[in-house]
């Protein structure tokens, strides 16, 4: 005990903690920047990027680079292959899913469209959707089997779509109020995030609900969420963070932060599991998808 | 053994002394500070409890203190050290702005008041000394308002519910007025009943039934233009048909098109009748606090805010933008419409200028935050060198 107090012995116990302190951290936020996808040219960067959708198959991203009308896709390393505006067709477009046979399903907030893109044909082709003798306005699109799953702003409704585009059936939370800001589909199951409330829902196919989860009051602005194996992650667009919640909605940690370097974020939009279990974070006012690994 | 009980009873007898002593200290301080302070001034009806008690030193420090007043903390730690229970509930639902922002002494007197509550004023007084764009008196008034009695509807501290109303609105406004009553008179009425303040302005207007005094036109003319029955639900394509430019503007990447009820023109809009032309709900601080009450918190307790923080659409377009934080505008636009020489000095900004830690352009924003800071000059770091740093780093 004595020794404790010599001068070498209590420095010894001050590295010791200040070495186990970052190792705390560490395991409290597991996650490590891997890269950005953005593009490097200056001058050419992308603008409000809203949204990454993914291709398991020839392993590529998508970048919707909304605020210069155009898609942009990526390797799974992150090094750009090609920016796709459409021959300058697109308007506003917000985010997009790709189905098995290589056609693109992209939301236009520019038409209010849900607008299907052949590439192989030149075709692009939109649609105005209707639910009932109201207009959908389409935000998020998912999809499960080849079906779309799109989610209404007016109704705040996610809607599973018919292959003709008819509404089949409707997820949404039963408070009037407030309807759902995100959705994703994981394990089988719709999870849509309502913002106001601050709650996220996991619905049953027929539109029940199965589960509650009620975030808590460290979240303020949430926008997005994304399902995976290690649970449940909360986008925070005005706190800039990231809030990790197990899946019966224990809050466990928080990471990211405001700012515009690396491990920063500034108007973050969306939040999403890629097809190889990494995170990625749309950072909207960075202009970039930032993609971390545990 | 001895020595133990003789030990005992000197300390006894020397705490006794030290007790003895202090509360004479005590009675002289509070003479001392009367000598200077006049007494009269702390002899009201309601006197604050250590005021009454002569304890004065529990508040403030005779000699030096770091807050004005010399008092011992900064106010609203002061208050709450004391009054705790009221700290918690005051953290919950929607608080009064001198609440949330630890002003407590912008209403209350902290020695002395001759109203209830310490309020420094009577009630109303209190109130409008704030609200002062709110006329006294219109040519239809409700009457509590016109008697001066806020604390009818309102709380003064916070509430459960929006604009710090003491119950839910539709039940604060039955709690008065009949149900029956309230059908009899509206007997046409296109829809479930409620929502009164969606017609009716709760203070006063110069229309009979204090309808308030701007009318939507299709209000004006009928229900018709826009009830098609009874109980159908009037929805958000409904406003577009009318209203084209807005739809334009709705058509951006980010819009304020969000689910509320039926149609989501009304959570910030009324239908039928407003008290200005663009038939807002109220005050923007409260139209948009009521989804982004966190962002003004962040902006109203921060060192350094942007003094026009409640004026949001300002900078922000309502409906929607395809520019970051749905600015009305590009944001170095938005900026130099009010800041106009700082266009001809600032760092250089604009389409040819790269922030070098994400290829975006240069802009206000990449320097400065208008939602708060502890920076002088709505700065995100230290303008002396943590700022500049962030880009330059050879430097």
């Amino acid at each position: 005990m004595k020794k404790l107090h010599s001068i070498p012995a209590r420095r010894l116990l001050l590295a010791t903690i200040l070495a186990l302190l970052p190792a705390t951290a560490l395991a409290q936020a597991p996650w490590q920047w891997q890269m950005s996808l953005k593009i490097e040219t200056a001058g050419n960067a992308m603008y409000m990027p809203a949204a990454v959708a993914f291709d398991r198959e020839s392993e590529r991203y998508y970048a919707v680079d909304a605020g210069r009308n155009r898609l942009v896709s990526f390797t799974r390393d992150g090094e750009m292959l090609k920016a796709f505006s459409a021959d300058d067709r697109l308007k506003a477009p917000f985010d997009l899913v790709r189905l098995d046979d290589g056609r693109l399903w992209v939301v236009e907030k520019g038409r209010n469209s849900l607008t299907r893109i052949d590439i192989g044909a030149r075709e692009v082709k939109p649609h105005i959707l209707r639910d009932g003798s109201r207009q959908v306005f389409p935000d998020r699109i998912a999809q499960e089997g080849g079906r779309l799953h799109v989610l209404d702003r007016a109704s705040g409704q996610v809607l599973r779509l018919a292959a003709d585009l008819n509404v089949e059936q409707r997820f949404g939370s039963p408070d009037t109020a407030g309807g759902l800001a995100d959705f994703v589909i994981a394990d089988g199951s719709v999870w849509g995030l309502e913002a106001r409330a601050k709650k996220v829902f996991r619905f049953r196919s027929d539109g029940s609900i199965a589960q509650t989860i009620q975030l808590g009051e460290q979240v303020d602005f949430p926008v997005s969420l994304a399902v995976g194996d290690s649970g449940l992650y909360v986008l925070d667009r005005h706190q800039n963070s990231v809030f990790a919640f197990s899946e019966d909605g224990r809050f466990r940690y928080r990471f990211l932060g405001p700012g515009h370097a690396r491990g920063q974020l500034h108007f973050p939009r969306q939040i999403r599991f890629d097809p190889w279990g990494r995170l990625c974070v749309v950072d909207e006012g960075n202009g970039r998808v930032e993609i971390y690994t545990r | 053994m001895r020595s133990y009980k003789f030990m005992r009873a000197a300390l006894t007898a020397a705490s006794a002394l030290i007790l003895l002593l202090a509360s004479q200290g005590a009675a002289q301080a509070v003479m001392d500070c009367f000598q200077c302070h006049e007494r009269a001034a702390f002899q009201k009806k309601v006197k604050h409890q250590p005021v009454a008690a002569g304890q004065c030193s529990d508040c403030h420090s005779p000699h030096v203190a770091r807050h004005d007043g010399l008092l011992q903390q900064g106010v609203m730690a002061l208050c709450y050290s004391c009054h705790t229970e009221a700290q918690a509930k005051h953290r919950q639902g929607f608080m009064h702005q001198p609440v949330r922002t630890g002003e407590c002494l912008s209403c209350h007197d902290p020695h002395a008041s001759d109203y209830q509550g310490l309020l420094s004023k009577r009630s109303s007084d209190a109130c409008f000394s704030c609200h002062s764009d709110l006329p006294k008196k219109y040519k239809y008034t409700h009457t509590p308002y016109g008697k001066g009695e806020c604390a009818s509807c309102h709380q003064s501290h916070q509430s459960p519910y929006p604009n710090l109303l003491t119950k839910e609105p539709e039940a604060l406004c039955l709690g008065c007025h009949p149900l029956q009553t309230v059908r009899q008179k509206h007997a046409n009425y296109p829809a479930e009943l409620g929502n009164c303040s969606s017609c009716h302005s709760p203070h006063g207007s110069n229309r009979p039934a204090l309808v308030r005094n701007v009318l939507h036109d299709p209000y004006a003319a009928g229900c018709k233009d826009c009830h098609a029955a009874k109980g159908a639900p009037v929805t958000v394509d409904t406003c577009l048909g009318c209203h084209p430019q807005v739809s334009e503007q709705m058509a951006s990447s980010h819009n304020h098109l969000v689910r509320y009820g039926e149609n989501s023109c009304i959570a910030c809009h009324s239908p039928h009748a407003g008290d200005k032309a663009r038939l807002l709900k109220g005050k923007e601080r409260h139209v948009c606090g009521t989804c982004h009450e966190a962002t003004f918190q962040r902006s109203e307790t921060a060192e350094f805010k942007h003094t026009a923080h409640e004026a949001c659409s300002d900078c922000h377009a309502p409906h929607g933008s395809n520019h970051p934080a749905m600015a009305k505008a590009p944001i170095n636009t938005v900026c130099v419409a009010c800041h106009v020489t700082h266009e001809q000095f600032t760092h250089p900004i604009g389409e040819k200028v790269f922030d070098p830690r994400t290829g975006q352009m240069m802009t206000c924003a990449s320097c400065h935050t208008s939602k708060g800071t502890d920076h002088r000059n709505h700065l995100k770091f230290a303008g002396t060198r943590d700022l500049c740093v962030q880009c330059h780093r050879d430097h």
